[in-house]
């Protein structure tokens, strides 16, 4: 139970909040976790824990069927009703004699149960995996799937603090609005699908090496290789992009090479079939110290690699 | 033929689980998804010689599933997108045929001859990536693979009225079944979800003329599997000569000359291609 943040599964302490007047429920949960990885704090009332849940809201919420002044599912639904707090993986505690009917799962949208009596080691796993799920699941980028921004921090700001050399991609699509706005957005959606799968196939082709992907939102991407691999994977993605994405266009704007369509200022323009612009930052011996140091100077380089109305690529080449 | 038994058969048809393919192609690309080493250039190569591992390919990318249906014609860009893990997938569930194979050695090598011929015929008519024309070609007699391997009493009774009326496969089909092989590639293109150039290609090379979109791939196709059959290259289901369709050199503006280059060209080709069907 003294276990260290570092040996656990989760990056930060998890803050647990325990809605119950079980002291015994309380206890067992405050045992089987150092506090350093997951904190619990205990209310014996539903009621009163609610402003505090909205007002700062925990990594995990444990709700017993037990409490005696809100039922628990209800407390369940108020939070899963609201977007902001939707994320938030809520386990239920329940008697035996409450499941003896089954449950509306669609109307109960809670993400796990637990059945008295409780085996402790069990509970231990089926709330680490609520976790590591929640944690999964709330940074997927709702169309590829990819990790998003959280996932994407975390891993930069992991690879510096490890003092591992690294090289960081940004792609983005060049005139991607003007096909979304001539074509549609769930064909705009095809081509970012389309853009998600040549980055991770192409990635992923390096084989025994660190490496990530992922999807910042929108036509924006990032990957992460070792800085000598970068190179060679800009040039793949680019020529595996200029080949397919013609194919994304109706046969005559093909032919033609460019598509008519409206500008931001609603003026009438000719626009060049897309392009992707990658924008890479190197960091070799721990140049780089933090997070934002890499992006502000990938977007220094996007602009770049923007001037440029075809594919290309700029690798920043910075020496300490 | 009536309308229950046209259904029932489009029914069998569109079930087709596990196609199989022949050993050599196979073990080939076994071998090659086995190699860290291989390149995705050198596996959609031999892919591409294959038309059941082509056809399960196109299937997978422009399924649903990946988020871009029906755009994707070309090989290499399926794998590509596809990536090494789903690709070996694929391979590693592909069966053989353990049967007939013998029969089907003369089809594989017919469709590959016909792809071998599209390419030729693209190119010689300025059309862009010729490959995509090459892939049609393969895929033309798909139809024939999948009525041998869901309908064989039916494949069966096809293959005996080519012999006993002496007419081709094409109208042996109609005498039996009451439709062609154009009519089941039709609608296993539309049930897998492949590209709609391809799909019309495969559902009109016995009538390019009466293509609405896709007319030059469907003639490019049409050509092509005429030449093939003029060079007795494998064997489609029957020996009997086919019909040209004027339209279809009209509408690739062919003259008698282009036709003599293209015939040279296939003449060289498809001496490599018989390597590969051994």
């Amino acid at each position: 139970m003294s276990q260290a943040l570092e040996e656990s599964l989760f990056q930060r302490k998890q803050i647990g909040f325990l809605l119950s007047p079980d002291a015994s429920l309380a206890e067992m949960l405050q045992k089987l976790w150092s506090p350093d990885v997951l904190e619990f704090t205990v209310f014996d009332q539903g009621g009163k824990a609610i402003e505090h849940l909205f007002n700062d809201p925990p990594d995990l919420l444990v709700v017993d069927n037990r409490l005696s002044d809100i039922p628990g599912r209800e407390v369940a639904n108020l939070v899963k009703s609201e977007n902001v707090y939707r994320q938030l993986p809520v386990v239920m505690c329940v008697d035996p004699v409450d499941v003896e009917e089954p449950w509306n799962w669609n109307t109960i949208e809670v993400d796990d149960f637990l059945v008295r009596p409780f085996n402790p080691s069990e509970v231990r796993d089926r709330i680490n995996l609520t976790l590591c799920r929640a944690m999964r699941a709330l940074d997927a980028n709702p169309l590829s799937k990819l990790p998003g921004n959280t996932s994407i921090i975390q891993r930069i700001q992991q690879l510096i603090d490890s003092g591992e050399d690294f090289a960081l991609a940004y792609c983005d699509l060049d005139y991607f609005k003007s096909y979304n706005d001539k074509y549609g957005f769930s064909r705009g959606d095809e081509v970012l699908m389309m853009s998600a799968r040549l980055i991770v196939n192409t990635i992923r082709s390096y084989q025994g090496v660190h490496s990530f992907v992922g999807h910042v939102g929108g036509d924006d991407f990032v990957f992460i290789l070792p800085p000598d691999k970068v190179e060679g994977a800009c040039k793949r993605i680019i020529a595996a992009f200029d080949d397919i994405v013609p194919h994304f266009y109706d046969p005559e704007d093909r032919q033609r090479g460019n598509i008519t369509s409206v500008d931001r200022e609603g003026n009438t323009k000719v626009f060049p079939l897309m392009a992707i612009s990658l924008a890479v930052v190197v960091n070799t011996d721990g140049q780089i110290q933090h997070y934002g140091e890499v992006s502000s100077i990938a977007m220094g380089l996007k602009k770049k690699a923007k001037e440029d109305p075809k594919s290309s690529y700029v690798i920043d080449q910075r020496k300490a | 033929m009536d309308e229950d038994l046209k259904t029932s058969i489009r029914g069998e048809i569109l079930q087709v689980k596990d196609l199989p393919t022949l050993p050599h192609v196979l073990n080939k690309v076994t071998s090659l998804v086995e190699d860290p080493d291989a390149s995705s250039e050198a596996i959609a190569k031999v892919i591409s010689t294959d038309q059941v591992l082509s056809a399960k390919v196109l299937k997978m990318v422009n399924s649903p599933i990946y988020g871009f249906p029906g755009r994707i014609s070309s090989i290499q860009h399926a794998l590509v997108l596809l990536g090494f893990n789903v690709v070996r997938g694929i391979i590693i569930s592909t069966s053989v045929f353990d049967m007939m194979v013998q029969a089907m050695k003369g089809l594989w090598e017919h469709s590959l001859g016909c792809a071998t011929a599209c390419n030729i015929i693209a190119r010689r008519a300025g059309f862009e990536d010729p490959e995509e024309y090459a892939v049609a070609g393969l895929l033309h007699d798909l139809g024939k693979v999948v009525t041998a391997v869901q309908l064989p009493d039916l494949h069966a009774t096809i293959l005996d009225t080519v012999q006993a009326k002496e007419i081709t496969y094409f109208q042996a089909e109609k005498d039996v079944l009451g439709f062609g092989h154009d009519r089941i590639n039709a609608w296993l293109a539309r049930h897998w979800g492949l590209p709609p150039n391809i799909r019309e290609a495969m559902s009109r090379h016995h009538a390019p003329q009466l293509a609405e979109f896709y007319k030059p791939m469907s003639c490019v196709v049409h050509l092509g599997d005429f030449l093939v059959r003029l060079f007795e290259f494998g064997n489609s289901g029957d020996d009997q000569t086919a019909y040209l369709r004027p339209e279809a050199l009209i509408e690739l503006k062919f003259k008698m000359s282009d036709l003599d280059k293209v015939m040279d060209e296939m003449s060289d080709q498809l001496l490599e291609v018989s390597d590969l069907t051994l």
